[in-house]
């Protein structure tokens, strides 16, 4: 027995090489269910620890693979949100418009403003509708909110809209409650007004709607409401500043009312008088 | 001693985490180096036969454990690379570099030729898969690892010299 342990004790490299190559071929020779339970034995004992190591390093392989995909996940439907939001929303402003087309007498012809200038100095719009549409100039457009402008220039497909902001656009009004008749107009395209006899009855609140005098408008479209009134200042006018129902920076379909100028005959007066000329 | 045990248990966890995470993604046309082997290598030359042997039966076990092939046959091939490559202890020669890229050369052929003789014999496979493997599969790991053992050379040939200045 002794000469066994001096022979391990002076061939330590052999044995050991042999000892854990009689334990590799046992474990390669071994049945695959008793291969497993080995396997199973050795991952909860010797190998614990890398075997937590090895889990932790593919968690997080797994978690950056995971989070990356979750990121184009993310990216592509954001997309899909703001499409369908935009969606959303031109469905309201439609549903808004056909409700106005239903209840209103005039033939409507729907169109989508094309060509928009954003800056402040932006008075005209281009929508996607003309003569071919049957639109001529001077027909009025307006939007599900009330009255925008008119038609100004009609090309085949397409027209230019000369909006209220237009300090050359000025629009025949009266305040709805009283009937008191001014002309709307603006001098910077941001504010608007209107000048009354200094005894009109107006007051803040009042909603301003197209008298139908100008012979372009049809009587009664929404034009806005009285914010401000500027009294004393003058013996003869007062002053009513007026917001109007449109908003013009976020202006997208429009109508285009098919109605011919009540004043064809008289067409050049009525143009160098509204041009303020 | 307890701070190279620590010092070179931290290398193998390493090298195994960079194996299984990053390695992945230099590899080229499939083809990986094989870090756990490079890692055996420095271990083997500068231990020694005996560390060597349990180093690289333990760390092909861990392998084993890890893939999914036969049970003991990493332990065996690991085991008997790390047992050849301990021959070559540091301590009784000292080799130059290109030595030592040769040595590992022969160590990859080695391992690779273990391997897929336990493979023929065990599972059946027809013994030339042994020369396709080692020359389609083998030779290019062989380089490419030794590429990246080459950055080791250099920490050793050219930043420890400047550290210990």
């Amino acid at each position: 027995m002794q000469w066994i342990i001096r022979f391990f004790a002076s061939h330590r490299n052999i044995t050991s090489l042999l000892i854990l190559s009689i334990v590799s071929i046992w474990m390669l020779n071994s049945p695959q269910m008793q291969q497993q339970r080995i396997a199973r034995f050795l991952t909860v004992s010797v190998f614990y620890p890398f075997q937590f190591y090895f889990n932790q390093t593919t968690r997080i392989k797994n978690i950056f693979a995971e989070n990356r995909k979750l990121k184009e996940q993310i990216a592509s439907l954001s997309v899909k949100v703001a499409l369908l939001t935009e969606n959303t929303r031109e469905n309201e402003r439609l549903t808004d418009l056909l409700g106005i087309s239903r209840q209103f007498s005039f033939t409507l012809a729907p169109a989508r403003v094309v060509v928009r200038d954003p800056s402040y100095l932006s008075r005209s719009a281009i929508v996607n509708v003309g003569r071919d549409d049957g639109i001529v100039p001077y027909m009025p457009v307006m939007t599900s909110r009330g009255v925008a402008g008119k038609v100004a220039q009609v090309m085949g497909r397409m027209s230019l809209v000369q909006l209220l902001i237009d300090p050359a656009n000025r629009t025949s009004v009266m305040i709805d409650r009283t009937r008191e008749i001014g002309i709307l107009e603006t001098t910077n395209g941001s504010d608007f007004f209107i000048m009354f006899r200094a005894h009109a009855d107006v007051a803040v609140g009042d909603t301003i709607v197209t008298s139908g005098l100008g012979g372009i408008y049809p009587k009664g479209l929404l034009a806005g409401t009285v914010v401000k009134l500027e009294e004393n200042r003058d013996p003869i006018f007062k002053k009513a500043f007026v917001k109007p129902e449109v908003d013009f920076d976020r202006m997208e379909e429009v109508f285009v009312i098919k109605m011919s100028p009540q004043w064809a005959s008289f067409k050049s007066e009525l143009d160098s008088l509204e041009n303020g000329k | 001693m307890m701070a190279q045990i620590t010092q070179w248990i931290l290398v193998f966890a390493a090298s195994l985490i960079l194996q299984t995470s990053f390695v992945p993604v230099i590899a080229i046309a499939g083809i990986k180096p094989d870090l756990l082997l490079v890692v055996l290598f420095f271990f083997c030359i500068r231990y020694g036969v005996m560390p060597g042997i349990f180093v690289g039966f333990f760390m092909g076990l861990g392998v084993d454990l890890y893939s999914p092939s036969l049970l003991g046959q990493n332990a065996l091939v690991a085991m008997a690379t790390g047992a050849f490559l301990g021959l070559f202890n540091e301590r009784m020669m000292r080799t130059d570099p290109l030595i030592k890229m040769a040595l590992m050369f022969v160590a990859f052929i080695l391992h690779d030729s273990l391997f897929l003789i336990v493979q023929v014999a065990k599972l059946g496979d027809p013994v030339s898969t042994i020369f396709g493997g080692l020359l389609l599969h083998t030779l290019p790991r062989a380089i490419y690892s030794i590429a990246v053992a080459a950055l080791w050379f250099a920490w050793d040939m050219l930043v420890k010299p400047l550290a210990r200045k």
